[in-house]
């Protein structure tokens, strides 16, 4: 592993990550929030100029990375991004933990917050936190892939070391021109909820907001209570439409609209994934309208509460803590499926829950028949071996990571309910847990070193943890180095 | 005629045999000991590639009325033919034996626009056509279709308990529109007439409408109608395993085992059938065959590219209590021998496909739809003349060597009786055994 690569890799993304601030700078000096726009200035200025620095670190013009090389970028990227990226909400007084957490959890595309009075803070910095989740969304690395002219080679294995689950499917032969066609599609759509939002009645301000939001389900609002702040049923299920679409995978959607729409009935991940959105929708509906409820609110509030949560999204139409433990352990389940691989959904993906059922089934069948050639597919396709494991290794890490997160977050100090659901929400990318991080209430009063603990698990369960756990392996840094090698 | 063989393998030399009395023909393969084999028929022996165009220019391709490509490669028989039809031949016939090249021959850019190819033969799927056909005829030994489906043939091994069995055939109780057109009886085939009583053990050919023939094979066997899903297993997974599976695959009354005991081969075709279960390992490992409850399948078939290891599957297969054994067989010559030790039904694709070549070059207008009994009796389609008076078929006079089984007019099929009448432009399908197609013809000719 050669340091001085990756530390220049890792500082052109960065340099480029600077002009990102011009655009909540604009936002704040529209509504003439000036104090604000010196923490933007102050981050962008940050950014440039350690990314120019960083750049300078090798001499060669395009270095090649190897695929090690290539994590450490992509974790090395996503940590220093949320660190930039926090240096506003510090600005405006946060402490810099509260500031790290709330920043990783924009770029995460979580929705956990630690804010509590909305009020305090100027709309420059709440743009800023929508924004930090709709470049999320469809990841760092892969808007920069999009954007730039040239790039090192082995730059196609950042863009998929960051895409979400095992795809690695390209729409065209360039990598390149892949990241661009996606990103075209993601603002294409936003574009679309941002009028769709506005014609239904909210402000234009807010409908930018949360149309960038729901893309990249994040999950952030710049409004305290939520989509129930604005108690509006269209607004509600425009909402629903575009979280389902943001679940579903973007290459797919991208087929679609070339003139195959047979590709979503094709998808067995998509159809499975609907499947899921239906059946836990229409329990939710049940066990609210048995509550007492109105059978057309409980739907839309069961269908929004369903896409919200599965999709990782995580706004609230309603406080959900309120509900039945029947309903809430639904909402739990649905956090642990997560979206579409190829999404701006976290969790654990629709398509790694199919693949373990049907790797078990066949497992079943080969006790049955031992010298059986019992391929898993999906599709109609073959699944290779590698992924099988890899899909079967993802998941005890995975839950490893959730239990210890889980255990450190209760032993300092959090109750039982609290202490799992938030790290069941930040670890998945979900956003709002149960009990006191329910959907109305927020991460800010948790211990210190909790919301550390946190960040972490929002940042491995963003990079699909492999990624991340992979660079702790010891000997990657005791082949690490400097100066690479001269070659012959 | 003079006609170009490109290739001296088994194909090659059962065409030069068959074809060698009445024709000119020249012969050529890379393989110079080849030639010897050839040195008994009236031919010539040209050594070298059949992608030469000295070589073919030598074997006087200029002037040559049919050139037949069937050498084991693909690639050198596309170029082959595509030489030979620039440098004037008549006429190509291409074997093949990938599905890739039978794509390119029914799409648009098709073989015969780009290389001049009039006919594309694939042995291998109109083995695996066969097959699959007596599959879907549970009790059958072999079938056909014709007329686009509106005909079917065919053919029963009669058990002792059989209903056609100690009656003469005009006191048979067949359903409306099935006639029967051919008897194998201890060693020769014939013609069956009404006082015919037919024996166990005996092979009979019926033909008849689509509908009718359903009736039939409910009478034949009760059994067999009434199981819900059968268990085929197919013992390799080559190009016709392949072909067969992709077709029984989606059959819904069909669980299909597959034995293959390439590793890569059958993951491919794990990837490639969706219900199949394929099984590792040697399709003669009794102990494999065992522990999978082979035994069960209702059909075994088994297309591995070997006589003999086919024959051992066959047998621990039938030991084991497989209800009907199918296998392909390489060397025509080996046909009546594995029939003896009790296959039910054995089948050459090579034997086939150069059937139907031979008939091609000497059958004149008529066409070959199928050999029975290796040859022993056939069906040949043809077209009455529009000069033919319609006739009935009792005043036809039609020889004891042949029977005509069906008539088609305008899309629908008949299967006539003594009072029918043909008519001019009706395609019959006659079954006949010692005589030859010219010869019925002459029966729809005036003049006779």
């Amino acid at each position: 592993m050669r340091l001085c690569i990756i530390v220049k890799v890792t500082g052109d993304l960065l340099r480029r990550f600077g002009l990102m601030f011009l655009w909540p700078m604009a936002v704040a000096a529209y509504y003439s929030e000036w104090t604000d726009l010196g923490g933007f200035a102050l981050a962008g200025v940050l950014a440039s100029a350690a990314g120019q620095t960083m750049w300078l670190a090798h001499p060669e013009r395009e270095p090649d990375l190897r695929r090690i090389e290539a994590l450490a970028v992509v974790a090395g990227t996503w940590l220093v991004v949320a660190l930039l990226g926090s240096v506003p909400y510090v600005w405006v007084g946060l402490s810099p933990v509260d500031a790290v957490f709330e920043s990783m959890s924009g770029f995460t595309t979580t929705g956990a917050t630690i804010f509590t009075d909305f009020g305090a803070f100027g709309r420059g910095v709440l743009f800023w936190r929508s924004l930090t989740q709709w470049i999320g969304g469809m990841g760092v690395i892969a808007l920069f892939v999009a954007v730039l002219p040239r790039l090192a080679m082995g730059v196609g294995r950042l863009f998929f070391a960051e895409a979400p689950g095992p795809t690695d499917e390209k729409l065209t032969p360039h990598v390149r021109k892949t990241a661009a066609v996606l990103w075209r599609l993601y603002a294409g759509l936003t574009l679309a909820e941002f009028l769709a939002l506005w014609f239904a009645g909210m402000p234009v301000y807010d409908a930018l907001c949360h149309a960038m939001t729901t893309l990249a389900a994040g999950g952030f609002s710049p409004n305290a209570l939520s989509i129930a702040g604005y108690d509006n049923a269209a607004v509600e299920w425009i909402i629903c439409v575009f979280m389902f679409l943001a679940g579903a995978s973007f290459a797919l959607q991208y087929r679609a609209l070339l003139g195959r729409p047979g590709v979503f009935l094709r998808d067995e991940e998509f159809r499975m994934y609907t499947a899921i959105v239906l059946v836990a929708a229409l329990f939710v509906t049940g066990f609210l309208w048995r509550a007492g409820g109105e059978l057309t609110v409980a739907f839309r509030q069961g269908l929004f509460q369903t896409l919200s949560i599965l999709t990782t999204t995580g706004y609230a139409s309603v406080d959900f803590q309120l509900w039945g433990d029947q309903t809430r352990m639904i909402l739990l389940v649905l956090m642990f499926i997560g979206g579409c691989a190829g999404s701006a959904a976290g969790g654990p993906k629709v398509i790694r829950h199919l693949l373990i059922g049907r790797f078990t089934l066949t497992e079943l069948r080969r006790t049955l028949h031992p010298r059986g050639v019992l391929p898993v597919k999906i599709s109609g396709k073959v699944v290779s071996e590698d992924v099988m494991r890899t899909v079967l290794v993802f998941f005890l890490f995975y839950v490893l990571t959730f239990a210890l997160c889980a255990i450190a977050v209760i032993l300092l100090g959090a109750d039982l309910v609290t202490g799992v659901t938030a790290t069941m929400a930040t670890l998945g990318n979900v956003g709002p847990g149960l009990g006191l991080v329910g959907p109305m209430a927020n991460y800010g009063h948790l211990h210190p070193l909790s919301k550390l603990v946190l960040t972490g698990a929002m940042w491995i369960g963003r990079l699909e943890v492999l990624t991340v756990l992979a660079l702790l392996r010891p000997e990657v840094w005791r082949s690490a180095h400097w100066r690479a090698a001269a070659r012959g | 005629m003079q006609i170009i063989i490109i290739g001296g393998g088994e194909i090659g030399y059962a065409l030069a045999k068959a074809l060698a009395a009445h024709h000119e023909l020249c012969v050529v393969d890379a393989v110079p000991s080849v030639a010897e084999r050839f040195g008994l028929l009236d031919v010539e022996f040209l050594t070298g590639s059949g992608t030469s165009r000295s070589l073919l220019e030598r074997a006087r391709a200029s002037t040559c009325d049919l050139l037949i490509a069937c050498t084991g490669l693909d690639e050198v028989n596309i170029v082959a033919c595509s030489l030979g039809s620039q440098l004037g031949c008549r006429r190509t016939i291409c074997f093949v034996s990938k599905e890739d090249f039978v794509h390119t021959a029914e799409g648009r850019d098709s073989l015969s626009e780009h290389f001049g190819i009039d006919q594309v033969i694939w042995p291998e799927a109109q083995l695996a056509d066969a097959i699959e056909r007596i599959i879907m005829a549970p009790g059958s030994v072999d079938a056909g279709v014709f007329a686009g489906g509106e005909i079917r043939l065919l053919e029963f091994r009669l058990g002792s308990d059989s209903p056609l069995v100690g009656k003469p055939i005009a006191a048979l109780d067949l359903p409306y529109g099935v006639v029967i057109v051919a008897v194998h009886h201890g060693d020769s085939t014939s013609i069956p007439r009404g006082r015919t009583v037919l024996d166990p053990g005996d092979k009979v050919v019926l033909m008849g409408t689509r509908e009718a023939m359903k009736a039939l094979q409910g009478q034949l066997s009760p059994k067999a109608a009434e199981r819900r899903t059968r268990l085929v297993t197919i013992i390799g997974g080559g190009d016709v395993g392949l072909r067969l599976a992709q077709h029984l695959d989606s059959e819904p009354g069909i669980q299909l085992y597959i034995v293959e005991h390439d590793h890569a081969r059958g993951e491919m075709l794990a990837a490639t059938l969706g219900n199949a279960l394929i099984l590792e390992g040697d399709g003669t490992d009794l102990g494999l065959l065992e522990s999978e409850e082979i035994g069960r399948s209702d059909v075994m078939v088994s297309v591995i590219d070997h006589d003999e290891r086919n024959l051992l599957a066959c047998l621990i297969g039938r030991q084991l209590g497989v209800e009907s054994v199918i296998t392909r067989v390489s060397t025509p010559a080996n046909l009546r021998l594995f029939e003896l030790v009790g296959i039910d039904v054995a089948l050459s694709a090579r034997g086939a496909a150069v059937a139907s070549v031979v008939h091609q070059i000497d059958g004149g207008r008529s066409s070959l739809l199928k050999v029975l009994e290796e040859g022993q009796a056939k069906v040949v389609e043809l077209t009455v003349p529009d000069t033919f008076q319609p006739t009935a078929l009792r005043d036809l006079g039609v020889p004891d060597e042949a029977i005509i089984g069906s008539i088609v007019r305008g899309g629908q099929a008949i299967v006539p009786r003594g009072e029918d009448r043909i008519e001019p432009g009706d395609r019959v399908l006659v079954c006949a055994t010692g005589i030859s197609a010219e010869e019925i013809r002459t029966l729809f000719t005036p003049s006779s």
